[in-house]
């Protein structure tokens, strides 16, 4: 599957960047002009280095939604279908990482689909997509 | 102390799609149907939780109209129980019985129901005249018929008079119309009905979970003891599964009124359909409690892996698990029907609850059971996994402890459309009966209704179902069972009386009570007679000790059953209240209450109306309508001091075999609360002393909660009581009062 | 000896809230139990000890359905 990596040996943390790749996602991908709403959050710890919210498409949610709106697609990512959720946000509630978001605005949530819009514009080139093996389905 | 660990190694390897289809006859059944009535309408979505319609449909005279809902109906009554009881309230006399044609059956899912948000906000509550109890009683179900009816623009439905031949309503909130068709084929059991009529209905695959159908099954015919199937569609398993409106009989007035099913199509949900005051408190609400149990079940009830069942084990170890017809409170083979084992045959990779949103998803399911007998033996079926109700009542109450057959009769009351708490209890004082020689062989026709025989009460419940033999009278329920087996002289009046477990018509609910003089209150003094949907007080008083005196008890009989009211007013389900608490729970004060769960009501409810409340106007809410439906039994000829007396059985050892049982026990009581010795004395003797001091302080605890209600002695609310719920209002309601004050 | 909900238990040195749990066959998952009037929390249950006439507290929760 495809999973977006960030490596933190070359990310930091925001320190010496505009956060362009939240800038990218939420301009590109969300279409709106505000970097908290992006599907990667990078977050810098006081005492150095930092760490990133993100969705490692684990499966977690697709487990636990109960209308089956969440799934993988062919390369593995889990897609929500926004025609199918009812908004229940067990999804968000039950993701470990805290990737799962949701904008005020919107009645369905959101999280990284390793589109890969970000990688190309970090600076650093501390982003990537690698292709991992699907982790076996949890039951949570 | 030994907490179960989740072991998913050990889980059943059994597919969980494969079942016996029954979609064979569907074109057939279809082409019989003939309408009798078609009107159209305009659907509409609830703002802020309320359609402010509801709709009236007499099955007699074909008549469908919309009525208002009042805002006076909002301000008294809330929504769901509220509304069932006012609208039957208007609806029947003093005189009307269960199966008078005025008699009506109120399905209202309230203002939070529909929510998408939180766990367990997809209830209906079912109110009608009942059968067994001939007041009105009220039941609280899951599925999706209820939150179904409000998104297509009801906030309650209303079903009066009593057609002569077999009909289906069927309301289509996508298209706007309402159809009353005939139905002259249709099969008769939940199970098969329910499927045929939901694929029957659904115009495409993607459409079968926008419908929902309320039926019954061929028991709900011949007893007095019929329950409600909500059927809710389980996309991964595809299969149409139930929860069940199981208490009081409304199953059987359902199919007096020839009512063979209600067909609802809503439309397709989405998370805002409810038109919330304040949606965003409700999101952060809803996202905190899932959190909750994510993080905390897996380690404190494991709702999510065991449903209820979780509790078999618990309530053995503190001998509160009803056995052989609540005589005790434990019993050595427990451990092959506890949560281990349930959790082992439980489906658990699948998604398990009866509305969008419930984390907590207690609703389990146990598939691929191969049925042993009746009319669908050799079927593969998926049966609600049992929960505590029904593994306590239909097993160990009535000393039965094999898994599969548990599971089985588990289905068949579920299809057959009984209550497994009322089957559980009057199978097991059945059992008692024979036991003891009450009844035998020649009585029953032949059942050898001894203890643990389950194919014995497999063929009762299809005796039930035929509407034959000594199942068709079992089937009258426990109280007028006493009452025959006393008329034919079949045993000693004062046993029978005894053991028999029903307050004011309705069987008990499956905990045992001895030791618990709250509790024994918290199931006589209802309204709607013995069950623990209003009060759970046994460890709070019985191993707890934090009800003392009789004041403290009383106010535990206050507010709980007030607390617990207000769920089935808006749509609520209790069990995500207490089945799971936050982390710091522990360090709040009056933490059996679950403070932070109980803000959580209060600003799910101010978010979806926009009206603000807390905790205390939330009680006050709940006193309304519990004080209302008080005086709607006395207006019914009940609901006095007498209608509220307990079963002996309830309070103490009816029974040498009980008393020798807990010697220990009950000598020590002699000795520390009756300050009497028990040396020297027969067991005859201290169970004498046991009853004189137990309906004694039983007495005194009737006084003492009638006192915090506001009610007189003999069980009435006072007038300055209903003036200060504001009840006054209501010429008739202080006319009832006044004649009894 | 210890009063454990009113109740009197034997006593031992090194008694700890879980030995307490067992003894009084408290197998309910859901519990808030104070020892002289200090909260205990769940994670020290296997280590925190009693001492000699402390009065504990096992609150069950409610729970079940």
């Amino acid at each position: 599957m495809k999973q977006l990596v960030i490596d933190f040996q070359k990310c930091d943390a925001g320190r010496n960047c505009n956060h362009e790749c939240e800038m990218e996602c939420a301009v590109r991908v969300f279409k709106v002009d505000d970097p908290k709403q992006a599907a990667l959050q990078i977050k810098a710890y006081e005492d150095g280095g930092g760490h990133a919210v993100l969705c490692d498409q684990c499966g977690d949610c697709v487990v636990v939604c109960p209308t089956e709106a969440l799934k993988r697609n062919k390369l593995g990512v889990v897609m929500i279908d926004k025609k199918v959720c009812v908004g229940c946000y067990m999804c968000i509630g039950f993701c470990e990482k805290e990737a799962f978001m949701r904008n005020s605005d919107w009645l369905t949530p959101h999280k990284c689909t390793s589109c890969g819009v970000c990688v190309k514009v970090c600076p650093h080139g501390a982003l990537s997509i690698v292709d991992v093996p699907e982790p076996p389905v949890r039951i949570i | 102390m030994s907490q179960l660990v989740f072991d998913p190694s050990k889980v059943m390897d059994i597919d969980y799609t494969k079942r016996t289809e029954y979609l064979d006859g569907l074109e057939a059944i279809k082409a019989a149907h003939k309408v009798l009535k078609e009107i159209t309408y305009t659907p509409s979505l609830p703002d802020k939780g309320y359609t402010n319609r509801s709709l009236y449909v007499n099955v007699d005279t074909l008549e469908i109209t919309e009525k208002p809902v009042t805002q006076q109906m909002k301000d008294v009554f809330i929504g769901g129980r509220g509304f069932g009881l006012w609208h039957l309230w208007n609806a029947v006399k003093p005189a009307t019985r269960w199966n008078d044609p005025e008699n009506e059956i109120v399905i209202s899912p309230g203002p939070v129901a529909g929510m998408t948000q939180y766990a367990g906000t997809g209830k209906s509550l079912v109110v009608s005249l009942s059968p067994q109890t001939d007041i009105p009683i009220d039941s609280n179900v899951g599925g999706f018929y209820g939150p179904l009816l409000k998104f297509s623009g009801f906030d309650a439905l209303e079903l009066q008079g009593k057609s002569d031949k077999d009909i289906i309503l069927f309301i289509d909130g996508q298209k706007g119309l309402i159809r009353i068709e005939e139905a002259p084929t249709d099969p008769v059991d939940s199970h098969v009905l329910a499927e045929v009529l939901t694929h029957m209905y659904a115009e495409n695959e993607a459409d079968l979970p926008n419908i929902s159908v309320v039926s019954t099954g061929a028991a709900a015919e011949h007893s007095l003891i019929g329950m409600l199937n909500f059927s809710f569609y389980d996309r991964r398993r595809k299969c149409v599964r139930f929860k069940q409106a199981g208490r009081g009989g409304i199953g059987t007035v359902f199919r007096d009124k020839k009512i063979r099913a209600l067909v609802i199509r809503g439309p397709k949900v989405a998370g805002d359909m409810n038109h919330p005051a304040d949606p965003e408190t409700i999101a952060k609400t809803g996202i905190k409690y899932h959190k909750e149990i994510r993080e905390n079940d897996g380690s404190q009830c494991m709702m999510r892996r065991n449903g209820t069942a979780h509790i078999v084990e618990i309530m053995d170890a503190y001998d509160l698990l009803p056995v052989h017809n609540f005589q005790f409170g434990s019993h050595p083979d427990t451990h092959k029907i506890d949560s281990a084992y349930w959790q082992s045959r439980c489906t658990q990779h699948t998604v398990d609850g009866c509305w969008y949103g419930c984390s907590m998803a207690c609703a389990k399911g146990a598939d691929g059971l191969v049925l042993k007998t009746g009319p669908y033996k050799g079927d593969m079926v998926t049966v609600d996994g049992p929960e505590y109700e029904n593994a306590a009542g239909l097993g160990s109450n009535c000393g039965i402890f094999d898994p599969d057959y548990l599971l089985e009769l588990n289905f068949y009351c579920d299809t057959y459309g009984i209550c497994t708490i009322t089957y559980g209890t009057l199978c097991a004082f059945v059992m008692e009966c024979y036991q003891r020689g009450i009844l035998n062989k020649e009585r029953t026709g032949g059942l050898e209704m001894v203890w643990g025989n389950a194919e014995a009460s497999l063929e009762m419940m299809h005796q039930m179902a035929r509407g034959e033999g000594f199942g068709k009278l079992a089937g009258q329920g426990v109280k007028k069972l006493k009452e025959r087996f006393i008329q034919n002289a079949w045993g000693d009046p004062q046993l029978i009386t005894d053991i028999g477990m029903e307050n004011k018509g309705l069987e008990y609910s499956q905990y045992l009570s001895k030791e618990s003089l709250a509790q024994q209150g918290g199931y006589a003094l209802t309204n709607k007679g013995p069950q623990h949907d209003e009060a759970w007080v046994i460890f709070m008083d019985m191993v707890n000790k934090q009800l003392p005196t009789f004041e403290d008890k009383a106010e535990a009989l206050y507010y709980f059953p007030l607390f617990r009211t207000w769920f089935g007013l808006n749509g609520f389900c209790k069990l995500p209240w207490n089945d799971v608490a936050p982390k710091n729970n522990s360090s709040q004060p009056e933490a059996h209450k679950i403070p932070e769960h109980v803000q959580n009501y209060v600003d799910l409810f101010s978010a979806t109306t926009g009206i603000q409340i807390d905790k205390e106007e939330l009680i006050h809410q709940s006193a309304k309508v519990y004080n209302f439906q008080r005086v709607f039994n006395i207006r019914m000829g009940k609901g006095l001091r007498l209608h509220d007396a307990a079963p002996y059985r309830s309070m103490g050892p009816v029974t040498k075999e009980e008393y020798e049982s807990r010697a220990e026990r009950y000598d020590k009581q002699i000795v520390e609360e009756m300050g009497l010795d028990p040396v020297g004395k027969t067991t005859e003797e201290k169970m004498a002393l046991h009853r004189e001091w137990r309906t004694g302080r039983f007495s005194k605890l009737m006084d003492s909660v009638y006192t915090r209600r506001g009610w007189t002695l003999d069980g009435v609310p006072t007038l300055e009581r209903l003036k200060e719920l504001g009840l006054d209002v209501f010429p008739e309601v202080v006319e009832v009062v006044k004649q009894h004050l | 000896m210890i009063t454990v909900n009113e109740e009197p238990l034997a006593w031992h040195e090194g008694m700890t809230v879980r030995e307490v749990l067992t003894a009084k066959n408290y197998r309910f998952p859901m519990l808030i139990i104070h020892v002289d009037d200090a909260l205990i929390q769940k994670q020290d249950y296997g280590t925190a000890t009693i001492p000699d006439g402390a009065v504990v507290k096992v609150i069950h929760l409610i729970s079940g359905g």
